[in-house]
């Protein structure tokens, strides 16, 4: 089937493809299929830098960043941070328990102080859904949602993308149609499986939600997804498979009510873990992929996870060139 | 307190089925006559109502005034500065105040403090539960002897059936109604929006429609042995008005209101997290809309009440979940039921006002008088003189400036409207005026 990389100019007023033109990367849903791979273009030609341990380049020479993350989080502070130095700008970082947020300080008022020390952009990580957005609508520096609540990560999103084209050999289209990526377990307090979602449809890939009804509703059909509580009768067409770490700490709801969404881990294993069984039965070039931090034994076997299958190893080093794709063009 | 002649307008009054162009002179802050060709006296001040609508003073039976304890978001006397400014003459206020209005001290409190700081009248709805706690049931018959004009936990329902059903029969025992927030808790921990499309794509946990119909469902058949006035606040779902619906076709003590941004609005105005679009019970879809507009025309729903919601900009400029639920709405109110329900074709004029006066009147059992106050909700002859002129065909656009109030969170500002209150007359007292 031929794809169609350039869209033709149907009318005057199509927005050119490939173009980056945004001040904020605060989620993937509402970006066009031609942002989302002027992000991916971006983010490969960073991947020899990204994955070297000796040359930057300096492209944000003199700027500063800041990370300012609300939530605890190691892994991706620390791949924003590599990113930003990588393109030669300065990194301050303000996690909650250094910053004013705990003496009752609101978000906004942090990231507002923060801007008129003069940073260039703000990576934001917080547990509210929409945090991002806010901040994006109270300051004028760039903004890069790093998650907010259950909503959005978009820069998990990209690089999953990216990891997935890579292994069916579509990173030159960055075309996923034809591909079936299926996203297992907690998907109803994903913010990397909405992103994911968004992505993988905005580039063609039909995307499937399996899950036991708490985790994977039927109304995340509203994302464009479909949903399934049979991961057996799906996994023979998947094309990528994506696990995800049930959350238990963002279940308030079922918690205070003693009864978890999940009744048991053995329940959840035998139904919807990734066992070496199951993931033998994926089809030839089949992937597996996990966004991490990973519950080895439970959503996943550390057979399948260290396997040939998986490239959840490919996923966090492209995290960094995908991260200095969205400093890059966000802060231009 | 001047003679007042209001010459050439339309005046109805749905209490007494009248609707005619007619004068109407106020006199001593009563309604001294209704007829044609009113003698004019030197003292007379005349106001031209030609093209106008002459109704009795408007009345919302459930806004939150937040005095005492909130007078940052709203007071008596502001929050009675927006009620004149959009055509109220009465409101009700809710009493999730801190501390609660849960005594006859505190419904005292309120006729005091209203008498002294308002420009219409006020009285006071009391809580069914000490605190509003949906613990133990508050002093409800002395609260009613104190001027209580109905009684609700409004914020919350009573989750408790056992609760619920002391309460239904302590209030029964007033002659007053019930008026229940339906929510039911459990199903909606952590909620912020609409259990929808946009909740699934915006990370925010969802608020069923099912929550707001169980608990009718239960306090219906709770109440069928009881026969207590039963009235539920704000509905927001077409299965909630189906519910309604059937339980006053089988003759129960029934009834209803909607509120303008149900009447409107859908969840899709809370996308990109706009916090101004926060309510609860939330905004849904537009079959919900079409269901509440469909049984307001009906009579399955019979009032209609804003649930006036102060907060202050900094805590509406919290995130989506953390920010505070609620709008404002008396001063935009009736420019939004006539562009839902009159300019749709719905009802008629006669219809809207008798929703907006004789209807909550009777709900509240204003309709007719009490040591506390004269009866209220018509244009009778001896009755106080509360009177709002409406033009019903003014366009104007709703902006900061028309907001009297202390607090400003309202979805509606920019919105182009037609319909508004020109003129609003408490007990024979010009309280607020449009220059034409």
């Amino acid at each position: 089937m031929p794809v169609a990389t350039t869209p033709p100019p149907a009318t005057p007023a199509a927005p050119p493809p490939h173009k980056w033109s945004r001040r904020h990367l605060l989620g993937l849903d509402g970006l066009t299929a031609g942002e989302v791979r002027a992000l991916l273009r971006a983010a490969a030609a960073y991947v020899p830098v990204a994955t070297s341990t000796q040359t930057d380049t300096q492209e944000l020479a003199g700027r500063t960043v800041a990370t300012l993350f609300f939530e605890d989080s190691t892994r991706t502070r620390t791949s924003f941070t590599l990113a930003a130095r990588r393109l030669g700008a300065g990194v301050v970082d303000l996690s909650s328990g250094a910053s004013s947020v705990n003496k009752g300080e609101s978000l906004l008022d942090t990231a507002r102080t923060v801007e008129a020390m003069g940073v260039s952009g703000i990576v934001v990580r917080a547990k509210q859904a929409g945090a991002a957005e806010l901040i994006a609508r109270g300051v004028s520096c760039a903004v890069v949602n790093a998650g907010d609540g259950k909503h959005e990560h978009p820069t998990q999103g990209l690089l999953d993308l990216l990891t997935l084209a890579e292994a069916h050999g579509r990173q030159d289209a960055l075309d996923l149609s034809g591909l079936t990526l299926v996203i297992v377990g907690d998907v109803v307090s994903s913010r990397v499986a909405r992103s994911a979602i968004a992505g993988a449809r905005l580039l063609g890939a039909r995307v499937v939600c399996v899950g036991p009804p708490a985790l994977a509703p039927a109304s995340l059909a509203a994302l464009g997804c479909e949903v399934s509580g049979d991961l057996d009768a799906v996994l023979p067409i998947a094309d990528a498979v994506m696990m995800l770490r049930v959350q238990f700490e963002r279940h308030e709801g079922s918690e205070s009510l003693r009864s978890p969404s999940v009744p048991s881990p053995r329940e959840f294993r035998t139904l919807f873990g990734l066992t070496r069984e199951r993931a033998d039965r994926m089809k030839p070039g089949a992937v597996v992929m996990h966004p991490g931090p990973m519950n080895r034994g439970l959503e996943i076997d550390g057979e399948v996870a260290d396997g040939p299958r998986s490239v959840i190893r490919t996923q966090v080093s492209r995290g960094v060139a995908v991260r200095m794709a969205a400093l890059r063009l966000c802060i231009g | 307190m001047s003679h007042i002649l209001i010459t050439g307008g339309r005046v109805i009054d749905p209490a007494s089925s009248l609707d005619r162009v007619v004068d109407v002179a106020l006199r001593n802050g009563l309604v001294a006559e209704i007829g044609t060709g009113l003698t004019r006296t030197p003292a007379d001040r005349v106001i031209d109502a030609e093209g106008l609508l002459v109704a009795p003073g408007l009345i919302d039976p459930h806004v939150h005034l937040r005095e005492p304890g909130q007078e940052h978001k709203e007071t008596l006397g502001s929050g009675s500065q927006a009620a004149v400014a959009g055509g109220f003459t009465t409101v009700c206020c809710i009493p999730n105040t801190s501390p609660a209005l849960d005594s006859p001290e505190m419904i005292g409190f309120v006729e005091h403090r209203a008498r002294a700081t308002a420009a219409c009248r006020i009285f006071a709805v009391g809580s069914l539960t000490k605190g509003r706690k949906g613990e133990e049931p508050a002093e409800i018959s002395l609260m009613a002897r104190a001027g209580a004009v109905g009684f609700s936990d409004d914020g919350d329902g009573v989750a408790s059936p056992a609760v619920m059903a002391r309460v239904l029969a302590a209030v029964k025992a007033t002659g007053l109604a019930l008026m229940q927030h339906c929510q039911e808790p459990t199903l909606t921990r952590g909620a912020s929006i609409h259990a929808g499309t946009i909740a699934t794509r915006l990370g925010l946990t969802g608020w069923p429609r099912v929550a707001e119909e169980l608990m009718i469902e239960r306090d219906i058949r709770l109440n069928r042995a009881i026969g207590c006035r039963y009235h539920v606040q704000h509905i927001s779902s077409e299965g909630s008005a189906d519910l309604i619906r059937r339980a006053r076709a089988a003759g129960q003590p029934v009834s209803a209101e909607a509120s303008p941004h149900h009447l409107i609005l859908t969840h899709e105005a809370c996308d990109h997290y706009d916090t101004a679009a926060k309510m609860n019970p939330p905004l849904r879809e537009q079959r919900d809309v079409d269901a509440l507009r469909a049984a307001v025309a009906d009579g399955t729903i019979t009032v209609l009440a804003t649930d006036h919601a102060p907060h202050t900009a900094d805590e509406k400029a919290l995130p989506f979940e953390e920010a505070p639920f609620g709008i404002i709405g008396l001063e935009s109110a009736l420019a939004l039921y006539a562009e839902a329900l009159v300019h749709s074709g719905a009802i008629d004029w006669p219809r809207l006002i008798a929703l907006l006066t004789i209807e909550p009147a009777r709900l509240c059992n204003l309709d007719r008088p009490s040591p506390h106050r004269p009866a209220l909700g018509s244009l009778a002859p001896g009755g106080p003189a509360d009177v709002t002129l409406i033009d019903p065909d003014a366009r104007w656009i709703f902006s900061a400036e028309h907001i009297k109030g202390r607090s400003r969170n309202t979805p509606f500002l920019g919105r182009a409207m037609r319909s508004r209150a020109v003129l609003t007359i408490v007990g024979g007292t010009i309280a607020h005026q449009v220059q034409r």
